[in-house]
């Protein structure tokens, strides 16, 4: 084990030594041996390109899923009493939070924080002539709404106009089977805090559509004072923290626990949300297919780099034998051609970079146009994001192949018999 | 002094089924600053000798000294090494580098050397090049180049680590009459001047004229030893071998 890392010690005070020099000489070669690099160069660009398009869109894809769930429904943190999101559902009134405190207050004085919108959740029957269905309801204060609910499209009527109105908008699927349409009355039907039952009479005031095709099927929404009044409470279940920007939750959410400093709150970011449990799972679907593509890349990478490399060696056996008669030792050469590996892997990527983001400029400029992803409502239309993470993967992934693929073809031209690889110049 | 002493040596290829004795039984010793020419029809062994003095052959059996050194036990690695320090090399073929210019392909020995710095390198370069006359074509890459220049870009590479040895496998081989004597004549002025030793192969008759030592090879032995004093060549003739010992030979 020492004796490895002596080993490897050797080989990095040698490389701090050699490495300009080895540098300096594969550049020239792959520089001036215009066409047969150039091949090598197209066939990795062409790798790198693809993988950028290909995971760009599908990061693309999340990222327009994750905005549009974080903004159309559950914002970037949501606050509830500790417990709420295990057992909040079978007892929805052992869960209140007041509507206003102190900490609410603290909270909105955080620089990184937009809006804060109570809501309070709840269940129960909606009635139209003569259908009953259940319902998801949330209570809602309209004007802090405007902002969380960017996502939520109001295809028909108008969204809730004040917090005390005595109306409701309905999800589109829920509407559809209720059969009711914009200015009809309809009557919720639900369980107070005092376990009797808490009806009243409400004026539709729009139909809405969410990302979420099931969500949209069961919600509706009604302004958070006749909410309140139903179920005959004051308090509500969650306030949702919208922050100007989704890189900033982590952050955040340690200062808010921090500062905030009350134990019988809970401070519950997005991503843990039963509402993401969607986005997490297509995340990890697309990073399983970006995983596959980043493979068949690295192969192409392999075998285009093997190719000319090996072809190199081939030709330039003569230039070889004659570096050896100069003096060069076999570790001199092998080090040479596997700098000529990884320059070439680097040029080949810095081409496919430039390349991958001016198309995916253009791709994004024309769009995609998408069909409804199943579970959602509406098609869209698709863009490519290429983001500093995926440029940093293609770069190590290229540089990195590149050297394992030049391994084979300089050990082999380290091997040559001087004598022999002379000959070849005749 | 004998700056390179083999010592019956015997180099045997495979070719096939049989062994082929490309060299049998060679035992040699040439001084410090000769210029000498090893002669020979073709296939009789010039170029397996000459690559095991260049250190890039080992004998099947014998003993080599190269510059005080035995070669025998050595790892590539050293002779490697001694290759950098000792030997400098010319081609039949130029063999420079065509993707550096004619400065870099003259730098690229030097650039192994830990103890010379940039400038120390520009500055043998520079009178490399001038030795061999080609200061103008410093930028210039092989293949801007004719044959005679880049053999004499070959030549100032082979220089430029002050080797003790330079060694030549047929260097006029690939060049026009005329452009050949020049190369020949930068040579042996070479050779005047830094006392290097030159040893180079050759079947041309007026190349061996240039030469102050001779020796003559055939079907892998060495048969003429020649010195030339003051114009006149003094000629050794090397026994036969015994009948069996070259029953093994050529028939
Ligand atoms: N790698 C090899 N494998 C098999 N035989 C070889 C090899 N190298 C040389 N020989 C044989 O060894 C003998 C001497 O070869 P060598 O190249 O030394 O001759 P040479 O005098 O340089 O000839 P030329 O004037 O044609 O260059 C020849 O018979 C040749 O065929
Ligand atoms: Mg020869």
């Amino acid at each position: 084990m020492s004796r490895l890392r002596e080993r490897l010690q050797d080989w990095f005070d040698e490389w701090k030594k050699t490495a300009r020099l080895d540098y300096w000489l594969a550049l020239r070669s792959v520089t001036r041996q215009g066409r047969r690099s150039a091949i090598g160069l197209v066939a990795i660009a062409a790798g790198v390109v693809s993988m950028l398009l290909a995971a760009g869109f599908f990061e693309w894809n999340y990222n327009g899923q994750r905005e549009a769930t974080i903004r159309s429904r559950i914002g970037h943190i949501e606050v509830v009493r500790k417990g709420y999101m295990d057992a909040g559902a079978a007892d929805p009134f052992g869960y209140l939070i007041p509507e206003h405190s102190p900490a609410r207050k603290l909270i909105e004085t955080f620089p990184q924080v937009d809006t804060l919108a109570p809501r309070l959740s709840f269940n129960g029957l909606i009635s139209l002539g003569e259908s009953t269905i259940s319902f998801l309801g949330e209570g809602v204060d309209p004007d802090r709404e405007k902002k969380l609910s960017g996502a939520l499209t109001i295809l028909q009527g108008q969204n809730l106009s004040s917090s005390d109105a005595k109306e409701v908008i309905l999800g589109q699927g829920l509407a559809q089977t209720l059969g009711a349409k914009v200015g009809q009355n309809v009557v919720l039907l639900t369980n107070t805090k005092s376990r009797g039952i808490g009806a009243v009479e409400v004026r539709v005031a729009g139909i809405f559509s969410t990302v979420t095709k099931a969500y949209d099927d069961y919600a509706l929404r009604l302004p958070l004072r006749t909410a309140q009044q139903l179920l005959k409470t004051d308090g509500v279940h969650m306030w949702l923290v919208l922050l100007h920007e989704t890189s900033q939750t982590d952050s955040t959410l340690e200062k808010m626990r921090e500062k905030v400093g009350d134990d019988s709150l809970q401070f519950v970011p997005w991503y843990d949300t039963a509402a993401a449990d969607l986005y997490n799972k297509t995340v990890e679907l697309f990073s399983r297919q970006v995983f596959v593509v980043k493979v068949m890349i690295a192969i192409i990478i392999i075998l285009s780099i093997t190719n000319t490399m090996t072809t190199a060696v081939r030709e330039r056996t003569a230039e070889i034998g004659t570096c050896m008669a100069l003096g060069d030792t076999r570790r001199t050469v092998m080090r040479r051609f596997l700098a000529e590996g990884v320059v070439m892997g680097l040029a080949g990527c810095i081409v496919g970079v430039i390349a991958g983001l001016i198309l995916a400029r253009v791709i994004t400029a024309i769009g995609i146009p998408m069909p409804p992803p199943p579970g959602m409502a509406q098609g869209y239309i698709a863009g490519i994001l290429v983001t500093p993470r995926l440029v940093f993967d293609a770069v190590v992934l290229s540089v990195v192949t590149a050297f394992i693929a030049g391994l084979y073809p300089a050990w082999k031209a380290s091997r040559l018999e001087i004598v022999d690889a002379l000959r070849h110049a005749r | 002094m004998s700056i390179v002493v083999l010592e019956h040596v015997t180099k045997e290829y495979r070719l096939g089924e049989h062994m082929v004795r490309a060299l049998d039984d060679v035992s040699l010793s040439i001084e410090s600053g000769v210029f000498l020419a090893i002669a020979g029809p073709s296939g009789s062994g010039k170029s397996t000798i000459l690559n095991i003095i260049g250190c890039i052959d080992t004998p099947s059996s014998g003993k080599v000294h190269v510059a005080g050194h035995d070669v025998s036990g050595q790892n590539p690695d050293q002779l490697a090494s001694l290759r950098a320090r000792t030997i400098g090399f010319i081609f039949q073929t130029f063999n420079l580098l065509p993707v550096l210019t004619a400065a870099e392909n003259v730098e690229y020995p030097l650039l192994q050397m830990e103890e010379l710095d940039r400038e120390d390198r520009k500055e043998r370069v520079q009178e490399m090049l001038e030795l061999v006359q080609l200061s103008k074509y410093a930028k210039h890459r092989p293949n801007q180049l004719s044959g005679g220049q880049r053999q004499r870009v070959a030549i100032a590479r082979a220089l430029v680590t002050k080797p003790d040895i330079v060694l030549a496998d047929e260097p006029t081989a690939n060049l026009d009459h005329k452009t050949g004597e020049g190369i020949l004549a930068l040579m042996r002025e070479i050779n005047r001047k830094l006392r290097t030793t030159f040893i180079f192969s050759t079947h041309d008759k007026k190349v061996i004229d240039a030469a102050d030592r001779l020796i003559g090879v055939e079907d892998g032995t060495v048969r003429l030893l020649g010195v030339r004093k003051e114009g006149q060549w003094a000629i050794t003739n090397v026994a036969r071998k015994a009948p069996a010992a070259q029953a093994q030979g050529k028939p």
